[in-house]
């Protein structure tokens, strides 16, 4: 691909993201979907996260672990400490990052199915802990955080107070389109530049990346850091969207959700995770008027795609390219 | 391939049209009155969908039968009744988007969540968007104000453990007592509402940090411990039907003699199932089911219920009131139909014949004593005795 | 004392068996079948409909729940995995394929089964309490069945022509190929023989524990830690796992009951510590 034709993708992608959805939304009248882009812009972000450990070659079902604890450092910091929800977005994603630092260090050594274990039960740990420390208020869970305020540079408003607009439903879903906007931005930049290259190799054969003076150790932890930050910046605006978080706001389930988004749009593909969340969040709620056989047919046509198109969505496209 | 690929794709289109024509004739069969949609947000899969289900069913069966009736006469028009189900999975982020697609389906009366993350996380979606909500999650602030917009649908353990526990303390001699519940919020919470309540009584609580993994299969290592204890009373806190019956069974077998019970709805043929004889004496709250009570109408329901559905569940005595209420409150305010502040003025005053029990017991709004207004609907606390195979009453206390 | 190590005991015999049919699967194919607990699950309903409904023997209703879950394991492989094991190009695509299965199987036993707990009457009456152990009779009974099953399948896997040819595909696909074994003829039983462990498991247990359509998930990550802790691929490493969980779950129980809420938070967080010190579980083979 060119380098025109792939700026006119950017920009076709930005316009469809930024003006066209929202267009169709009040011309067709359906807000509620509004929150299902939200969603699916934000989960995106989280299987971005995951989909970056795929990339060294880590099956990563930990991810669920990294969103709650950047939801509960939010909610921390806004309700116990009133700090600007702001504030509180880089800062979850920070101490996810520096959590998964201290984490990575030792089990980022493990491989395949161990790191995939392990990785899970960090996620039930985690949950558990959210129960148990005095902090999260246990049980209980945090309710009631207000919605972000306005952010003014100069005096100038710039991102007005989410309370006193007639639906923060939109405004949200502009601060989660821009998020996933800049995390796939960075993703791609990431992975076309030399450190991109040099976890390509990771993937494929450890020992031979280090032989070569590569510092691996080095390098899987600051992928893992990078994935855990985009975890945790996910988790901490879903807290401000349902303005509430639970021990099991995010549970194993999101963990393995997280992961199989990845495989759906394709382990090969920058932009996978960002199909493949979508595909599996609408697909599921596009079911809901089947009532009772939603699960059945979700799975069935999963099973089908897996069948069709094991490679994942975007390997679709390259199929025809060869033909 | 490519053959295989067409197949698969023809068959894909072939169900998908086979499900559209489906729908479509399901909808031309009814079209006689205006149609009122009433919304449900509730787990219906996975390890707790016990607990949507039988609300869903319940609604599904009471709207069936009034449209064969001839639908609801609310103000002068007649309505037929129409429920929109989404299954939240028991995942909090999901119960908002099924709270957003009631908003979008114009809905305005909604039954559910079922538990407390996923009714805390709809009530800013619930109050932006005019939705009165029936949660089935105890946590006080949803109920008290600034809140207004949920109202507790059945009755919470805060209000029947105290009134079970004097019971037993008065009449069985129970002096001590030992708390279980799964690692939960839901369970965790009621569990510390249960040991709160016990020492206001002046009961000795020997056990209240004791915590099961809400997927263990197997109790016994869990219940050892206690039963070494021997408490004169073991409490499931917050227990969901699919463990009650392989607790209880797990307690008794490992020698526990004592009284078992819970403050949540269960199912007498799960208890059968499980535990058997076992499950003798154990103790758990119900709606209008025991025979003694049970007006013709509730009977006519469990049938209906059980023809629709090939098998009755015993939680639905407590949901079958939900719907109702919405539809009586409606009747005696016509304008309550589409404006949730009429709903809500006429709350404070409503009051109609309970149909599903013998006598002339009320429908009517209640809570102010928990939550300072009302903000509960109030059913029968039918306090229950399991014995071979079915539920006896034991007391019948009220909420107020 | 003795009661917590019996019962320790008697989990253990229970989970290993659960995992043997995860870890021959994952042995063979390198595939971690999500469907695991599904299948167990869907054991435990054909069980439940043919002994507890049907009213025919118990013996009778495990032979058919493993009977049918070996046809199911068998189609699963022919004409699921084997396909997208072909056509991908990460083994790991697996997973999604097998996670879209237990959607599937949960979905199912879901509309046939309906969504409350199952039980069917007791197999053996009776409580065993002597030696300050008490024990149902019916465990017992389970207990003894599960350790001849694992004996049983150790020696099937040592001794027989077909345990044989599964074992030197496990360790080496390609040498195997080379050594005549039809490989995909043995992948596929191999698969037929963990789906049947796993429908028997879930046929025997529930005399005991009942079954219900939402358990499949959690078994499967319960089985997952066991076949962790043994290391994965392994017959021993599996039987050591799920004696080990068991175990640790009847001492955790009883030791940490008074810190509350912590017990499995310490049970896990152990777990991580153990596996950062032997990341291939105890005797596993290195897998990345």
């Amino acid at each position: 691909m060119n380098r025109t034709l792939r700026l006119l993708g950017v920009a076709a992608f930005l316009v469809a993201v930024f003006v066209v959805v929202p267009l169709l939304i009040s011309v067709t009248g359906r807000k509620d979907v509004y929150y299902t882009l939200t969603s699916v812009a934000l989960l995106s972000i989280a299987s971005a996260g995951v989909w970056l450990t795929f990339y060294i070659g880590r099956i990563n079902m930990g991810q669920g672990a990294f969103a709650l604890m950047g939801a509960y450092v939010t909610a921390v910091l806004v309700n116990h400490y009133g700090v600007a929800f702001w504030w509180t977005l880089p800062a979850a994603g920070l101490f996810c990052a520096v959590a998964s630092l201290l984490i990575g260090l030792p089990i980022l050594r493990l491989r395949g199915v161990y790191f995939a274990m392990v990785s899970l039960v960090l996620t039930e740990v985690t949950r558990l802990l959210a129960l148990a420390l005095p902090v999260t208020e246990g049980a209980k869970g945090i309710t009631n955080i207000p919605l972000p305020g306005a952010i003014s540079l100069f005096g100038l408003t710039i991102v007005p107070d989410f309370a006193t607009l007639e639906n923060p439903r939109i405004a949200f879903y502009y601060l989660a389109a821009t998020l996933m906007v800049l995390c796939f931005a960075g993703m791609y930049r990431l992975v076309h530049s030399r450190i991109g290259h040099i976890c390509m190799s990771l993937q494929q054969n450890e020992e031979l990346a280090s032989s070569i003076g590569v510092n691996i150790v080095h390098l899987r932890l600051i992928a893992f850091a990078i994935s855990s930050f985009l975890g945790g910046i996910s988790g901490a605006t879903f807290a401000a969207v349902t303005q509430s978080v639970y021990p099991s706001s995010f549970t194993v389930t999101d963990s393995v959700n997280f992961m199989l988004n990845c495989f759906l749009g394709g382990l090969g593909y920058v932009f996978g995770p960002m199909l493949g969340t979508l595909t599996l969040y609408f697909g599921w709620n596009l079911l809901f008027q089947t009532g009772e056989f939603q699960l059945l047919i979700y799975s069935s046509l999963m099973i089908i795609l897996m069948l069709v198109l094991p490679n994942g969505l975007l390997s679709l496209g390259e199929g025809r390219r060869k033909g | 391939m490519i053959t295989r690929r067409n197949t698969l794709k023809s068959a894909a289109l072939g169900t998908v049209s086979a499900i559209a024509l489906f729908m479509g004739s399901t909808l031309a069969a009814q079209a006689a009155n205006e149609k009122l949609k009433i919304g449900f947000v509730g787990v219906t899969s996975g390890p707790a969908a016990a607990w949507g289900t039988s609300n869903v069913r319940s609604m599904q069966t009471l709207a069936a039968w009034y449209n064969e009736t001839g639908g609801v006469k609310i103000g002068d028009k007649t309505y037929d009744i129409e429920i929109v189900t989404f299954d939240d999975q028991k995942d909090p982020k999901r119960a908002v988007e099924g709270m957003e697609k009631m908003a979008q389906e114009g809905i305005h009366y909604v039954v559910g969540p079922n538990v407390d993350d996923g009714a805390a996380a709809v009530r800013p979606v619930a109050e932006k968007n005019n939705i009165i909500y029936f949660p089935y999650a105890f946590p006080k602030e949803l109920y008290t104000p600034p809140a207004s917009n949920a109202i507790l649908g059945m009755i919470a353990n805060y209000q029947s453990g105290p009134a079970i526990y004097k019971y037993l303390k008065e009449n069985k001699g129970v002096k001590t007592v030992a708390f279980i519940a799964a690692n939960e919020s839901d369970p965790l919470s009621q569990r510390d509402g249960g040991v709160a309540a016990a020492k206001a009584l002046g009961l000795e609580v020997v056990a209240d940090k004791d915590t099961y993994q809400n997927d263990t299969r197997d109790f016994t290592p869990v219940l050892t411990p206690i039963v070494g204890l021997n408490p004169d009373l073991l409490v499931l806190s917050g227990v969901a039907p699919a463990n009650a019956p392989l607790l209880i069974r797990s307690a008794r077998e490992l020698g526990y003699e004592g009284l078992i019970s819970t403050e949540t709805a269960q199912d007498a043929k799960v208890i059968e199932e499980g535990a058997g004889e076992l499950a003798n004496g154990f103790i758990s709250v119900g709606g209008a089911s025991t025979p003694e009570i049970a007006s013709d109408r509730m009977k006519e329901f469990v049938d209906r219920y059980t023809k629709m559905f090939g098998e009755y569940n015993d939680e639905s005595n407590t949901k079958v009131y939900a719907l109702d209420y919405i539809l009586e409150t409606m009747k005696a305010n016509p304008a309550a139909i589409d404006n949730i502040d009429e709903f809500k003025k006429t709350i404070d005053t409503f009051s109609a014949p309970n149909p599903y029990v013998k006598g002339d017991s009320k429908l009517s709004y209640v809570g102010t004593t928990s939550f300072g207004q009302k903000r509960q609907i109030s059913v029968p606390m039918v306090v229950n005795e399991y014995k071979d195979g079915a539920f006896q009453t034991l007391f019948v206390g009220s909420v107020d | 004392m003795e009661q917590v190590i019996a019962n320790g005991l008697y989990l253990g015999a229970q989970y290993a068996l659960i995992a043997l049919g995860l870890t021959l699967i994952f042995g063979l194919m390198n595939v971690l079948n999500f469907a695991h607990g599904q299948m167990y699950v869907l054991g435990g309903f054909i069980t439940y409909a043919i002994y507890g409904q049907l009213g025919l023997p118990f013996p009778v209703a495990v032979v058919a729940s493993g009977i049918s879950l070996a046809v199911i394991g068998g189609l699963m492989e022919r004409y699921l995995f084997r396909t997208v094991i072909r056509r991908s190009h990460r083994e790991e695509s697996t997973m999604l394929l097998a996670a879209a299965t237990a959607f599937f199987f949960d979905a199912v036993i879901l509309l046939i089964f309906g969504e409350k707990q199952r039980g069917v009457p007791k197999i053996v009456k009776g409580v065993f309490n002597d030696f300050g152990v008490i024990m149902p009779y019916d465990r017992i009974v389970v207990a003894v069945l599960a350790a001849l099953m694992i004996l049983g399948f150790i020696l099937f896997m040592k001794y027989s022509r077909t345990g044989r040819a599964m074992r030197a595909l496990a360790q080496d696909r390609v040498a195997a190929q080379l050594m005549g074994i039809k490989v995909d003829r043995y992948t596929m039983i191999g698969f037929a023989l963990g789906a049947m462990l796993a429908g028997v498991v879930g046929g025997l247990l529930v005399s005991i524990t009942g079954v219900n359509s939402g358990i499949g998930g959690p078994i499967s990550v319960k089985a997952f830690l066991m076949i962790m802790i043994g290391g994965a691929g392994v017959v021993g490493g599996a039987i050591a796992g799920g004696f080990i969980l068991g175990m640790m779950e009847s001492v955790g129980l009883t030791v940490l009951r008074e810190y509350g809420d912590v017990t499995y938070l310490v049970i896990f967080a152990a777990l991580m510590i153990f596996l950062a010190i032997r990341p291939n579980g105890l005797m596993g083979k290195p897998w990345g």
